[in-house]
Parts: C-alpha cells; structure tokens; sequence
C-alpha cells in the first residue's frame, strides 16, 4: 500500500545521496534539493501564510531545520517529512497568535485576493478553458473549511501525500484523516454541485 | 457498499493505498454500480482541475538558506549554543548574589538609629557631582557666569 511517489526508490536515494553530498561540503546539492520541491511545498506555505514574505521565511526555516536534523532522516519520503516540518512551524506560528489569513484576504502587494492569485495559477492545462472559474470556487469553499479539514485537502490533492503520510503530519489515525477528506470532499460538492456537473459533462 | 465506505475507498485507490484484495472488491463496486463511476470520475476531476501552483519562493532562497546554515555550522555558534544554558545559570546567580548584596549594605549602612539622630537623608549622589563638575567647566570655558540652560 504504497503511493507512486513511495514506490519510487530512486528518488528516495537521490534525496539521500543529495543530502550526504551537501553535508560533505557540495553546495550545489542544497539547490538540487530545493529546485526538487519547492513548488508544492512552497505552494502549501503559501495556503497558509500571510503572504509571500511569511512564506519565504517559512520555506528557508523548514530546510534550514531539515538540514540540521538530517540524522533523523532515514531514507523515507523526503518530501513529506519537509511538509511535516512546514506543519509543525506554522502550528508553532498560529499559537504565537498570528491570526491566519482567510483566502479573500487582499495581499498588500499585488492587491487582489490570495484565493485568485493561487487559482489564477494552479489550474492544470486540462482547467483552463472551462476550469479557471471552477479552480475560484474550489479555492473559496476550501478556504471555508476548518484547518485540519483545509489542510488534508491541499496535502492530498495538490501535494499528493498518502493518507498514511498526511496522518503522520496530522499526528492523528488514517481514518481520522480519511474522514476530514471526505468532510471536505463533501462539502465542495455541496458548494459547486450546478458548475461541477457541467464541468463533468463537458469532460473539463 | 455503503457510500460513506465507497468514498473511503475511492480516496484511498486515489492515493494508492488499498490492498490488492480491496482493490478487487472496488472494482467489482465499480462495474456494478453507477454510483461509484460517478463519485470516482468526480474525484479524479477534481484532482485534475487542481495542480501544483507555479508561484515558487523567491530567486535567492537558496543562498539565504546556505547562508543561514553557514552561521548556524560556525564553530562559535556552536559553542554558544553549548553554553547558553550554563551562561543562563551563571547570569540568574550573578543577578541574586547582586540583589543580595544590595539589601545587605542597605541593611547594615542605614540602621535606624543612624538615620534617627542624623535627621537628614544622607544620599551620595555621584551623578549630580559630574554634572555639576561639567556645568562649572563649560561655565569657565564659555567665560561668563549665565546658566548654561538657557543658552
């Protein structure tokens, strides 16, 4: 019962090999490493931060905290343990009492709402002609949903973490992340059930 | 199967973390029951429609993070890192040997019935005697006598 991306042992031992040229002095693996993964971890922090500023910090800290406990890696899915590290700093950053953004919150610098600006940008090709509009509403009624619910959604569909991994993170059962998927899955449906049929029907 | 169960599996063959033999059973949902090729064709739209963003950090994450990592590896740091806890300790036991100390002067320099018969507060004031000091000086190097407040 492993995912596609577990099942693939190549890539968990370039990570490692990658990791153990960096700590051997090879610099440009740390870049390797990063140009890897930084789009959908970047794009997780992004969810759930205060803009792009915030996000950039928390990016370098997770890879700066990955780096320095590499002893605790152990050649498993790299990915998911930097998503875990990512989780664990921005539950630590919700308890300073920095209060989370909502997706229609405007960003100060580009002026429109954080929900259009990822969803201007992570339709697939398939979204584009028909999709962009159905891609808002995905982003607005997710951003409706409570945290843990939001953040197995975007773990699971954008990141394509296991349930098993997404427990992991979540520190709780795989039924219990199961569930919180299917509470959001539900809920989207609710909320986009006229526009989703059509999408369907038209094959988009 | 229950569509609640049916869900759970369908999320579950997504991720591909059903065992051969559910994954039989699920197939078999699928060809007898419209239902299911419905909820499964809905979720890999949804899938679909949602790819990873293209907004990536900025352009010199990577050197800061290097950097970041260089000055957490400096061989000081390192160290101060190691001491931090005993520096701590050794701050928190200067601090109460001070207020220690000042409670004790305070003690055994104003006892009661020197302050008594004294009658007057007997405060040695260093800081007023330099500024008055300085106030004199720049009296004399001014060479007259006007306040030097009011100039």
């Amino acid at each position: 019962m492993k995912t596609a991306r577990e099942n693939n042992p190549m890539d968990q031992e370039d990570d490692a090999e990658l990791l153990a040229a960096y700590r051997a002095g090879d610099g440009e693996s740390l870049g390797k490493l990063v140009e890897k993964y930084k789009r959908p971890l970047f794009g997780f922090i992004l969810r759930f931060s205060e803009g792009r500023e915030e996000a950039d910090e928390i990016f370098q800290e997770v890879w700066v905290r990955a780096i320095k406990n590499m002893n605790r890696y152990h050649h498993k899915n790299l990915l998911s343990w930097l998503f875990r590290i990512a989780h664990n700093l921005m539950i630590d950053r919700m308890r300073r009492s920095k209060p989370m953004l909502s997706l229609d919150t405007p960003m100060n610098t580009e002026g429109s709402p954080l929900g259009e600006q990822l969803a201007a940008v992570c339709l697939g090709p398939d979204g584009e002609a028909g999709g962009r509009e159905l891609g808002l509403r995905i982003e607005a009624a997710a951003a409706q949903l409570p945290a843990e619910q939001r953040e197995v959604f975007w773990l699971r569909m954008q990141a394509d973490l296991s349930f098993k991994e997404i427990a992991k993170i979540q520190k709780c059962s795989i039924n219990t992340a199961l569930a919180r998927m299917q509470y959001a899955v539900s809920k989207l449906r609710k909320e986009l059930a006229g526009e989703y049929r059509e999408l369907q029907k038209a094959g988009i | 199967m229950k569509t609640k169960k049916l869900e759970k599996w369908l999320l579950l063959e997504q991720s591909g973390e059903l065992s051969p033999r559910q994954l039989r059973r699920l197939n078999r949902e699928l060809s007898d029951s419209e239902e299911a090729r419905v909820l499964r064709s809905e979720l890999r739209r949804l899938k679909g429609v949602l790819l990873t963003p293209d907004i990536e950090p900025s352009p010199w994450t990577v050197s800061q993070i290097a950097a970041r990592l260089r000055v957490e590896n400096r061989p000081d740091m390192a160290l101060i890192r190691i001491l931090k806890p005993v520096l701590a300790l050794a701050a928190c036991l200067a601090l109460m040997l001070g207020i220690g100390n000042f409670h004790g002067e305070r003690a055994s320099s104003a006892s009661p019935g020197v302050v008594a018969s004294a009658g007057v507060d007997v405060w040695d004031d260093p800081i007023g005697e330099d500024l008055n000091n300085l106030e004199n000086l720049i009296v004399a190097i001014s060479g007259d006598s006007n306040d030097v407040m009011e100039m």
